[in-house]
């Protein structure tokens, strides 16, 4: 009787799963996800990618950095494409430019110079990005170089001038936020290793927590001029847990002007 | 001796004319005052960047030839706020430049007054209701 | 120079007083003492301070109150007409752009007639009054201010004087910005965009007075427009980062009291001044603490109060107050100061080619 009893039970639970009466273990990480009043995914929180996205979004092996003196420290760490599908589908003459970029990275790398760095590259920088998420618009700040973007969340506005950070313009999908980025300068570039797009850049980025402490981020690129279709970058961005997180300020242009302007000092021959 | 000017001094110009007047820090750090000049020429691209708009200008010689000039303007975002966009100086526009030439003496000046052939200035009033334009080719400039 | 500066500020100011027609009834943001309009809040029950704020109203407000005001706080109705006056002066030059005439052209003509060239009325540099650009790529107040000055505390308006020590560093900055520039040092941190300070992010200058403010749970965040400057505030119990953390804009941490976002600042790098574009007056030390106060006092207006703790530049404590109003269709635009900055290899190599030609001039005398 009781065998009978515990079967009955089972297969009520079981259909009751199928039928998606009980949450499946995947609903119930979906729905600890936190959420704002409204209902939404809450991503505010500082978030930060780990891996080494940011010295080459696709494959690479361990190599030397350009300074000998710094020796390991100074060193290209190894890591594997974020790019799906692994190669970025340059068109042939663009993909002479990215290896004549690839050559003089260290010069023209716009990062390097404390320029901001556009968009995806913003996301997986080694340094963290704290998401505040209104009941209306999306801000942004990214710790290098004091960075910020805005998301507008209503209706639509098309960008007036091309800039290092794009226009962005979000919706919801679900629960995933997408926000379709537009009027771009053409400057940034992907990464230190040379990948670049222009001015018709279009990235359409994808936000949507897999759980509580684990933001996936996905980026189609779009550039018809410097690709032969579209390309998707994706890869996890994790929530800072220490105590006391905070976002902290990199503030980077004066480690930049002797850089760019020491060439400008003062000689001594021009005396008092 | 260098004059530095701190942007307070815009005041000055509230006090002594009744048309306040651009006070900014550079100018005399960056342009001649004793090297006045006119430019008239063809703008070949204006760049929309802080802290300062430069504006390419195609200047036509005495003898035909083509300098290129840069034409250092003001910080746009001001004019962004009034409507005006990256299309609101196409190339190809004819203007007129006064002001003066760089203290080092490159085809470089700043624009004190920019107007068009007609003697209209460029960027008076508002462009519209403050609120981007539509429908921008992404592949122009 | 700042006592000329400030001179100059009082002068406006006097002018400003002379005629004002009665404009109080022009500001159209409602009082504190409407009983009417209840705060906003968040969906999540915090004070809604959301928007975009600019400070432009308070452009032309002198910082340190004319002494002539005392301990006056608000302009008389005659005084309010005045600055009305010129409030509507400075909106007709935006939409008119004021006359053609050029001094650079005044100064041709003159050359070319023989005739003396003007001389220079402003401080621009040698010769013809020489406006860098026309006055309107600015930005200007769309109502008079009621305030006599920024200043509010000590009750003359006027910060306490600076230490000995501050005195010394204003004495140096001053000297390096007279003196032939040698590098990019010899000029403001805001000049080699870097940072204007918190101070200097608000204090509003003739363009780009605005932030915006968004909001989340435990969060309030400030972006600044120039220099793309951002503050994320935490709200509730944490503690500062420690001692051994610095940054040019300080640690935050904020509270609310009542209706207002109460945001205490430490961990300063210092250097900066507390003063127009984080470089008017004497550099502040590392030990600035500073307590801002927002009140959202009405749909389009925060009440705006920064006191200022520093004990190692200034004798005493003093608080600056203004309000910062949203204004339809008044948005923020990038300012990617840094990625544009060729003024400053401009201002450098026009400082070595000065340099050269004396160097020349001085190496060709007998």
């Amino acid at each position: 009787m009781r065998n009978s009893f515990h079967t009955m039970i089972l297969s009520a639970t079981c259909a009751a799963v199928l039928a998606g009466a009980l949450p499946t273990p995947a609903q119930n990480a979906a729905s600890r996800i936190p959420r704002t009043p409204d209902g939404k995914p809450n991503l505010t929180g500082l978030w930060q990618s780990i891996g080494t996205a940011d010295w080459d979004i696709e494959d690479h092996g361990a190599q030397a950095g350009p300074f000998y003196q710094l020796g390991a420290a100074g060193a290209v760490p190894p890591g594997q494409s974020i790019v799906e599908g692994g190669e970025i589908p340059y068109l042939p003459a663009a993909l002479e430019q990215k290896k004549k970029n690839y050559e003089n990275r260290w010069k023209m790398d716009p990062v390097v110079k404390c320029y901001m760095p556009g968009v995806p590259r913003a996301n997986y920088m080694p340094f963290p990005l704290q998401i505040i998420q209104s009941q209306r618009d999306i801000l942004i700040a990214y710790e290098f170089a004091t960075t910020n973007r805005v998301i507008n969340m209503g209706k639509k506005e098309d960008a007036a001038v091309d800039t290092w950070m794009g226009t962005s313009n979000g919706h919801w999908e679900g629960d995933t936020l997408v926000v379709d980025v537009t009027g771009f300068n053409g400057n940034a570039w992907f990464d230190r290793a040379g990948d670049y797009a222009s001015d018709s850049l279009h990235v359409v980025e994808r936000y949507s927590l897999r759980d509580a402490n684990t933001l996936n981020y996905e980026a189609t690129i779009e550039d018809s001029t410097v690709f032969s279709r579209p390309w998707k970058i994706s890869l996890p961005l994790y929530r800072h847990r220490e105590k006391n997180a905070r976002m902290l300020e990199f503030k980077c242009v004066e480690f930049t002007e002797e850089l760019l302007y020491g060439d400008l000092r003062k000689k001594p021959a021009e005396g008092k | 001796m260098r004059t530095r000017i701190l942007l307070a001094t815009a005041v000055i110009g509230l006090v002594l004319s009744a048309v306040p007047v651009w006070a900014h820090h550079a100018f005399a750090a960056e342009f001649d005052v004793n090297k006045p000049l006119v430019l008239k020429g063809t703008v070949t691209k204006m760049e929309w960047i802080n802290p300062h708009a430069w504006i390419h200008l195609a200047v036509k010689n005495a003898d035909g030839s083509t300098t290129e000039w840069l034409i250092e303007a003001g910080a746009p975002n001001g004019l962004l706020r009034r409507g005006f966009t990256k299309a609101s100086l196409p190339p190809g526009t004819e203007i007129v430049v006064e002001g003066w030439q760089a203290k080092d003496e490159s085809n470089r000046a700043n624009g004190s007054n920019i107007t068009y052939p007609d003697g209209r200035k460029l960027f008076i009033g508002s462009q519209g209701t403050g609120a981007p334009t539509d429908k921008e080719d992404k592949q122009g400039k | 120079m700042r006592k000329q500066i400030f001179l100059l500020l009082s002068a406006l100011a006097l002018l400003v007083a002379a005629t004002l027609p009665a404009a109080a009834q022009s500001n159209p943001s409602k009082t504190k003492s409407d009983k009417s309009w209840a705060a906003p809040k968040t969906p999540w029950g915090d004070p809604d301070l959301q928007g975009t704020w600019t400070g432009d109203d308070t452009w032309g407000v002198p910082f340190e109150r004319p002494k002539n005001f005392g301990t006056r706080k608000t302009l008389t109705e005659d005084e309010l007409k005045d600055r009305q006056k010129r409030v509507e002066q400075s909106e007709e030059f935006v939409e008119t752009g004021g006359t053609n005439h050029s001094p650079a052209v005044a100064q041709i003509e003159a050359k070319e007639k023989g005739e003396a060239v003007p001389q220079a009325q402003g401080r621009y540099g040698r010769g013809v009054d020489a406006a860098p650009v026309p006055g309107h790529w600015g930005e200007f107040a769309r109502r008079p201010s009621h305030a006599t000055s920024q200043v509010v505390d000590p009750p003359d308006g006027r910060i306490p004087p600076i230490t000995p020590e501050a005195q010394k560093l204003l004495d140096e900055k001053m000297a390096t910005r007279r003196r032939d520039p040698q590098s990019w040092e010899d000029w403001s941190y805001y000049d080699r965009c870097i940072t204007r300070g918190v101070a200097g992010s608000i204090i509003p200058v003739i363009y780009g007075n605005g932030l915006e403010i968004v909001q989340a749970p435990g969060y309030v965040a400030i972006r600044y427009e120039m220099v793309h400057d951002v503050r994320v505030i935490p709200l509730g119990t944490q503690e500062h980062a420690g001692p051994g953390y610095r940054s040019w804009m300080g640690d935050p941490i904020g509270h609310w009291e009542g209706n207002t976002l109460v945001v205490d600042t430490t961990n300063f790098i210092g250097k900066t001044s507390i003063g127009v574009n984080g470089d008017a007056g004497p550099p502040s030390s590392d030990e600035t603490h500073l307590v801002e106060r927002f009140t959202r006092t009405a749909d389009n207006r925060i009440d705006y109060q920064m006191r200022v703790d520093d004990p190692k530049t200034y004798t005493g404590p003093w608080t600056v107050e203004f309000p910062i109003t949203q204004e339809p269709g008044y948005k923020l635009f990038e300012y990617a100061c840094h990625e544009g900055n060729m003024a400053m290899r401009n201002m450098l190599s026009a400082a070595r080619a000065e340099a050269a030609k004396k160097a020349a001039a001085g190496a060709a005398k007998p």
